[in-house]
């Protein structure tokens, strides 16, 4: 057990004398500072430090004695004097003089309104590179994958297929659920809105016309977002952090070629596929609510269907697939590339990769809807 | 140096699925000494660290410290990991507060101050105080690393490859540091190393792990004399030679 630490100070005829008693370690001489500090005036030329009561002593006590000689009248040309035996007083105060460094202060950051001006000013400054730096690479993009297609053996093969493995058949049993249950809720709503009006028929209409234009693929594209951007963000990033990605350089195997277009493409294969399974599912969840609810039998249900809904909603959904799949993937990819040497910088970025992700879905999709609606499709 | 045990270990067998690293190791630490542990790679040093400072769990075997509570070891050991293992969102300053902060009730400038005079004594300058870990050198950042094992004055300091990577007078610097610092303030090291240079200069004592058991102990003088196979090897290889000669040397 730790004995408290303490002090006496005496002034003997010729010098002031600091007698140390108890321990004095990291743990014990919190409570001593401010006593010290009131000390220092006293601690006058030829200041002697009794050690004799002393009992186990590390550098940070070290530092609090010396920092009182120090911080007395003579200053730091004080001279280290002690009286008594003791096992390692002289060496450690000797190790803490000699090592004393005065604490700088951290660089100046604008704080209040200046900070606030400067914080605004960097984020939009940033915001304008973002999109300079995602539009050039979706170029590079486009280029590397348009070279690949010339040169088919380059392709990597392997890796498309363990992507689409990972990123997209891995995430069907999710896609198919979820879709399920936005089908079961737009059933759901249509049975109450429109029975209230006597057209509980026209649930039908709604279902397919809302899971093939829209929610099919707005909903695999905003999973995709989470599941697969967060994880080529991740990977790619960890590459980078580990050299792995400096390395490819080096030996000559271009990162865009390795580990961008294998990714794209097997998006661009995967998601359409799981469009399509979302359609089907949601369309299967709202036929459930259909049967159970209002009576429609299955057989009616895609009687109707067949009936009033054109092919073309199918392709309107459809065609959005790939479009998605390859800004998604575009995204996932520069921001992992984008990742710094730190571990704060791949939290952020795997943050900005999935924010972004759904925010370009979502205003894609805005984007889409104004032009088929213009185009009358 | 006394005769005094600070870390015992006894019958230690670690195996990971088939593969068995350990197999009845003993080796006890004498206190104040600068213990080297040497051995082909695989042979599980960097595992014997981990077992004894507690971040793994030997298959069988017990690993004691005669005169420490066995409750409240962290502030009496520090570790340094192999690339320093620095928190990278803290600044090189803040990192040496962290156990600080964590153990003690400091004044927030006692507490700096001596976060700042831990890392002079390993040898860091006030200008690399508020720069995160990612902006500073890789020997900087091995010295950050043990100003922090150093944060809260523990007896048993251990490193782990401290001059790997290092340029040939960086890490000669260092081991002087190592040195200086283990005798100024008493520690007991527990260093894990390929680098013979480092043996040669600064260990008190060389084990040398081969086989699962500690092949061979003692001075290197002493381990020369009865060294046999991939020891003898190692101590008496061209690498070897040169760095007992550059030790006699100089």
């Amino acid at each position: 057990m730790a004995a408290e630490a303490a002090f006496d100070f005496r002034e003997d005829d010729r010098a002031p004398v600091l007698a140390l008693r108890g321990d004095w370690t990291v743990d014990t001489i919190a409570g001593l500072e401010s006593e010290l500090l009131a000390l220092g005036q006293r601690m006058t030329a030829g200041a002697v430090i009794d050690v004799e009561q002393l009992g186990r002593f590390d550098v940070a006590g070290a530092y609090l004695v010396d920092r009182t000689l120090r911080e007395g009248v003579v200053g730091e040309e004080s001279r280290i004097a002690i009286r008594g035996q003791h096992v390692n007083a002289l060496r450690l105060l000797q190790a803490a003089r000699k090592s004393a460094a005065p604490p700088v202060e951290p660089p100046d950051v604008p704080t209040g309104f200046v900070g606030f001006l400067e914080n605004v000013g960097r984020a939009a400054a940033a915001i304008g590179e973002e999109i300079l730096e995602t539009v050039s690479f979706f170029g590079e993009t486009l280029v590397v994958i348009t070279n690949l297609i010339r040169n088919p053996g380059r392709i990597r093969w392997v890796s498309i297929v363990h992507t689409m493995q990972v990123a997209g058949f891995n995430a069907l049993p999710i896609v198919l659920l979820l879709a399920f249950f936005i089908g079961m809720v737009v059933a759901y709503l249509g049975a109450r809105i429109l029975g209230d009006f006597g057209a509980a028929v026209f649930t039908v209409d709604l279902i397919a016309f809302s899971m093939l234009r829209e929610f099919g693929v707005v909903i695999t594209a905003v999973l995709l977002a989470g599941r697969t951007n967060s994880a080529f963000t991740a990977e790619i990033g960890a590459m980078k952090m580990r050299q792995e990605i400096d390395a490819m350089r080096v030996i000559g195997i271009d990162p865009m070629e390795a580990l961008v277009a294998p990714r794209v493409i097997a998006m661009l294969i995967t998601t359409p596929i799981l469009t399509f399974a979302a359609m089907m599912s949601g369309i299967f969840g709202g036929l459930i609510v259909c049967w159970a609810e209002l009576g429609i039998s299955p057989g009616m249900f895609f009687g109707r269907v067949a009936e009033v809904v054109p092919g073309q909603h199918f392709w309107v959904g459809f065609a959005k697939a790939p479009a998605f799949a390859l800004v998604l993937a575009i995204i996932g990819c520069k921001q992992g590339l984008s990742v710094g040497g730190d571990v704060g910088s791949l939290g952020q970025r795997v943050t900005t990769s999935v924010v972004q992700a759904i925010f370009m879905v979502i205003l894609l999709d805005a984007i889409f809807a104004l032009w088929f609606l213009e185009m009358n499709w | 140096m006394s005769e005094e045990i600070v870390i015992r270990v006894r019958g230690l067998v670690t195996r990971f699925g088939e593969q068995t690293v350990h197999n009845g190791l003993d080796l006890d630490v004498r206190r104040g000494e600068i213990l080297g542990v040497v051995g082909p790679s695989g042979t599980g040093k960097s595992v014997l660290l981990r077992e004894i400072v507690g971040l793994e769990v030997p298959t069988e075997g017990e690993i004691t410290f005669p005169y420490f509570d066995e409750n409240d070891l962290e502030p009496c050991r520090g570790v340094m990991f192999q690339d320093g293992a620095l928190f990278s969102t803290l600044t090189v300053l803040e990192n040496v507060e962290a156990p600080l902060r964590e153990h003690t009730h400091l004044s927030h400038r006692l507490r700096s101050e001596i976060a700042a005079l831990k890392l002079s004594m390993a040898g860091l300058g006030p200008e690399s105080h508020h720069k995160r870990p990612s902006q500073i050198s890789g020997g900087m950042r091995k010295r950050a690393a043990v100003a922090r094992a150093i944060a809260l004055d523990p007896e048993l300091l251990f490193l782990d490859e401290p001059t790997a990577g290092l340029d040939p007078i960086s890490a000669a610097n260092f081991d002087e540091m190592t040195r200086d610092l283990a005798r100024s303030l008493g520690l007991t090291v527990f260093l894990v190393t390929h680098d013979l240079d480092t043996l040669n200069a600064i260990c008190d004592r060389v084990a040398v792990l081969y086989d699962g058991k500690v092949a061979a102990i003692g001075t290197i003088p002493e381990i020369e004399a009865n060294a046999t196979g991939w020891v003898k090897e190692y101590f008496s290889g061209p690498r070897g030679r040169a760095a007992g000669r550059g030790v006699a040397g100089g």
